[in-house]
């Protein structure tokens, strides 16, 4: 405890802070005496001078193009009517600027006017907007009110428009008002509220470079508002465009295949990445979303059951089915649990312990090697295969083709699909790993997920011969791959497959179509109701230029009703190559 | 009930400081003229603020005389239990706040909002104050247990995150540390360490906040945004003159010009209507409080009362500083209140609450002369 010396010692230092707090006081006086004394004179000047307002100049967004130069996202001029808070922002005028607006038919409420000030506001001086999306029109006739000069001003801006509509949004998404969050959450302190930003898809993915510069314009005003004279400004400068390696009429073609069916479209250049087409089905119109829809229309659009908010192409991830197969293929030959000549006899099903896994073909395929395995999809090949292969090795050579991870494009929202293995199980499921998952692996069953991108991105791979290419939109972007490292003579042997699986195999109804395809069939198991079909596949088979990947949901078999489609659409694309 | 014996009336009268009492009711009315002022110009309806804040203010000196009734030397007996329930309220409030995804501060009840980082600062002094004299922090060993056991509060405060608050906690636990007779040393080192920490702690700003201290160093980078703050707070300021524009004559706040004029920059509303000579005045009133809170600290035996004292004076002492300085521009924005003057309840009864335990301190000597006397 204190004794009586400890006390004084406690009182010693009390002087120091009494000292302080002395010191400290007389510091904020002199700072007083300085700018309420010295330079009062200067101040009140400022004060009473504070007769300049400072608009905002927002830049039009950069377009954004097709590889044919058609315009996918593009602005149009329009009004916005804009106030200073200063001026519009009493109870009394609140009331008087409604009624203007309503007087020349357009709605306004008192309330919704002064939401929408108090959301905007920055300072005084700042515009903000009071009424927007306005016509030329409207604006002329509204200016001829002797009320509105004195408070208001018209001021044009931009507003996005996408001519692609529906069929471009999952690509291009849209733009929208930024949030609080995302303005908080900013960082190069670039937007203010009311700002417009790309919320999804190209929009978002390449903010930065359509955005363009902001301007102002600072103007000297007098008592009443009205405009004095200039005293600066700076030219906006508009956005940089995107030109896309996407084709408006490849879009248009991958839509009339889908039709109204549950779905995903994508193709895409082998060689570089570039994609041809990507279409999710169903899909929406982001027109609205950008202009601005009620939260009842937005409501119905997220909860809609057909969810056609959702990416399909790379955001939806499905069982690959029987399409996975070239990548249990590539495992066996690369770890040499088997080679060419290596045979199965497939008598319809395969037993695993107490466990009976089905070929497809209850009657049995007889006797196959792994070309015949992958010509015919003999499930038990891959069975019995796999389980000498063991999961560690299947997975280690999926993720070598990309499964399980994200392919790269540029957009965002990427699913990565899942290959998850034994920890994932136990962690999970809290389960080890049996065989059985193994065997459902081999064929593209059990955990598997893989999105439409990610399966077409693994055939190019084998289509350009071993580069695991990065999907690309933006036709500026370098192409970019990693080397896939399966030595020839497998990948051709892989290829032969899937060549004899549309020539005499599987996926015959897929080679009616003019081309020489090589591709896979897949028909995955879908908890919730009718099986997905898949069709993965490139063209022309002896020299690819391209690959397509199919799938819709719930459409059962994958030859029958997924294969046309990879084939027309790869068919299309070659037809109109130049 | 109360540990102690509390305190009756006669004794209460007998040891009042008046002087001090009145300091802060004169303190707390120029506040109120100063927020019905900014109330005036203010979109929403003009005596809104300043009525909430005068119920504040009766709910704050009901407070006031209870704490005074009970003395002192109850609060510090239960300091512990205090400083605990506190640091869980904070839990509480983190986990509210990570779960709606974002920064939270406030409990909300009805119409009412509280604050607990308010309420924590009464708790930390009160825990220092018994810590530090039941384990003076003359060895290394205690030094760090106390910097940690108070730390706890500055940690969550940070995690909420308000760096403003986290700040004064700070400032506290250095202040009653250095009287606490903490070795020069130690203090030394802590000051290094913190130097140390700062680019680290630079990284975890967000860019507003970033842009807040480097508008601070010149506010004309960017007049438009952070730096308008600086700039329109100084020209109410020094508009004011010597006499100032008169009460709801200031233009600055009465058009707008000011942001948060009622809270974050109540002084600058104060300075332009009542000039140079009407913030002296304020001035010279806290200069009166911080003596008759250091007299309370010298004059009482208790080792804790005089930590209770410092620790309360350095927290007004930091906040009235900050606010002016601001009001200035020669501090950066930190949204602090500034005490007995802006308005918020939570903050306004808290500091009546800490003032009321000096006053505790003040009023104390007539029980241990009585004790002499018997």
């Amino acid at each position: 405890m204190y004794n009586g010396l400890e006390r004084l010692d406690i009182d010693k230092r009390l002087l120091y802070v009494r000292n302080i707090f002395i010191f400290s006081l007389s510091f904020l006086v002199v700072g007083l005496v300085y700018f309420q004394l010295v330079k009062a004179d200067e101040y009140v000047e400022l004060a009473s001078g504070n007769r300049l307002r400072m608009i905002r100049l927002l830049p039009p967004r950069g377009n954004i193009y097709d590889s044919g130069g058609v315009p996918l996202a593009v602005n149009v001029r329009i009004f916005d009517i804009k106030g200073y808070p200063m001026d519009i922002s009493g109870e009394d005028d609140y009331s008087r600027v409604a009624s203007l607006f309503v007087r020349h038919g357009i709605p306004m409420t008192p309330d919704s006017l002064r939401e929408s000030v108090e959301k905007q506001y920055v300072a005084p001086y700042s515009a903000v907007s009071v009424a927007t999306n306005l016509t030329l029109a409207q604006v002329s006739d509204l200016v001829m009110d002797s009320e509105f000069s004195r408070i208001l001003f018209p001021s044009p801006v931009w507003r996005r428009i996408y001519p692609g509509g529906a069929l471009m949004a999952h690509v291009i998404g849209y733009v929208g008002e930024i949030t609080r969050d995302e303005l908080e959450n900013q960082r190069d302190l670039y937007y203010q509220g009311g700002d417009i930003i790309g919320k999804i898809g190209i929009e978002a993915m390449y903010e930065e470079e359509l955005r363009g510069v902001v301007g102002d314009e600072v103007v000297e005003v007098d008592s009443r508002g009205r405009r004095l004279r200039d005293v600066n400004y700076n030219d906006p400068q508009k956005g940089n465009d995107i030109k896309l390696t996407l084709d408006l009429a490849a879009q248009r073609e991958a839509s009339r295949l889908m039709d109204d069916r549950r779905g995903a479209i994508v193709a895409m250049d082998v060689n570089d990445g570039a994609i041809k087409a990507f279409f999710s089905s169903p899909t929406y119109d982001p027109n609205p979303l950008t202009w601005g829809i009620s939260s009842k229309e937005w409501s119905a659009l997220v909860s809609d059951e057909d969810k056609p908010m959702m990416n399909r192409v790379m955001g939806g991830s499905y069982p690959p089915g029987s399409t996975f197969k070239v990548v249990t293929a590539s495992a066996i030959l690369m770890e040499k649990v088997a080679d060419t000549n290596s045979t199965v006899f497939c008598p319809g099903s395969f037993q695993l312990g107490p466990q009976r896994f089905r070929c497809w073909k209850r009657t049995g395929h007889g006797t196959e090697t792994l070309f015949g395995a992958i010509r015919d999809s003999c499930d038990v090949y891959f069975y019995q295969m796999s389980i000498k292969l063991g999961i560690d090795k299947l997975i280690k050579w999926a993720r070598v083709l990309g499964v399980g991870e994200k392919t790269g494009i540029d957009l965002p929202g990427e699913s990565r699909g899942n290959i998850a293995g034994r920890e994932w199980k136990r962690s999970r499921v809290k389960e080890s790993w049996y065989q059985g998952d193994t065997v459902n692996y081999s064929i593209g069953q059990g955990f598997l997920l893989m999105t439409p991108l990610q399966l077409a991105r693994t055939y190019a791979a084998f289509a350009n011969g071993g580069k695991l290419i990065v999907p690309r939109l933006n036709s500026e972007k370098k192409p970019e791959w990693a080397e896939v490292k399966i030595s020839k003579p497998h990948m051709d042997t892989i290829r032969g497959g899937i060549r004899a699986v549309v020539d005499v195999g599987t996926g015959r109804v897929a080679g009616r179509y003019g081309v020489q395809i090589a591709g896979k069939t897949g028909t995955s198991q879908n908890p919730h109701g009718e099986d997905h079909a898949w069709f993965v596949g490139y063209a022309p088979a002896d020299k690819p230029r391209y690959v397509a990947a199919a799938l819709i949901e719930g459409g059962g078999s994958g030859s029958s009703v997924a294969g046309p489609l990879v084939a027309q659409m790869l068919a299309y694309l070659l037809e109109h190559e130049n | 009930m109360l540990a102690e014996p509390s305190y009756n009336w006669s004794e209460i009268r007998k040891g009042l400081d008046m002087l001090m009492l009145f300091v802060i009711l004169v303190l707390f009315i120029l506040g109120l003229v100063s927020i019905y002022s900014a109330g005036a110009g203010v979109r929403k309806s003009t005596a809104a603020y300043a009525v909430r804040q005068l119920a504040w203010g009766g709910v704050s000196i009901v407070a006031y005389a209870a704490v005074i009734r009970m003395g002192y030397q109850n609060f510090l007996k239960w300091s512990y239990s205090i400083y605990v329930i506190t640091i869980g309220v904070l839990v509480v409030l983190l986990a509210l706040g990570t779960a709606s995804r974002g920064a939270q501060s406030w409990f909300r009840f009805g119409a009412v909002s509280f604050q607990p980082a308010e309420l924590g600062k009464v708790a930390l002094i009160l825990f220092l104050a018994r810590f530090c004299t039941r384990y003076q922090p003359d060895n290394l060993k205690r030094f760090v247990a106390a910097l940690v056991m108070s730390g706890l509060s500055v940690a969550m405060i940070l995690l909420q995150p308000d760096l403003g608050s986290a700040l004064v906690y700070g400032l506290i636990i250095f202040v009653v540390l250095t009287v606490a007779g903490t070795p020069v040393k130690y203090l030394g080192g802590l000051i290094v360490c913190g130097l140390v920490a700062m680019p680290f702690l630079w990284n975890t700003l967000k860019e507003y906040q970033k842009l807040r201290l480097y508008v601070f160093l010149d506010p004309y980078i960017d007049p438009q945004g952070a730096g308008y703050n600086v700039i329109q707070s100084r020209i109410a300021v020094g508009s004011g003159g010597l006499w100032g524009k008169g009460f709801l004559h200031g233009t600055q706040g009465r058009l707008h010009f000011l942001p948060e004029p009622h809270t974050d920059f109540i002084f600058s509303v104060y300075a332009e209507e009542f000039g140079f000579v009407g913030a002296l005045v304020v001035i010279i009133l806290f200069a009166f409080l911080f003596w008759r809170l250091l007299r309370a600290a010298f004059r009482t035996k208790d080792p804790r009362a005089k930590l209770l004292c410092v620790g309360v004076s350095a927290w007004v002492w930091f906040q009235v500083m900050e606010s002016i300085a601001m009001s200035m521009g020669l501090a950066p924005i930190t949204g602090l209140p500034m005490p007995l003057f802006s308005y918020g309840g939570s903050s306004l009864l808290m500091e009546f609450i800490g003032l009321a335990l000096a006053q505790s301190v003040a009023i104390s000597p007539v029980r241990d002369k009585f004790a002499d006397i018997t």
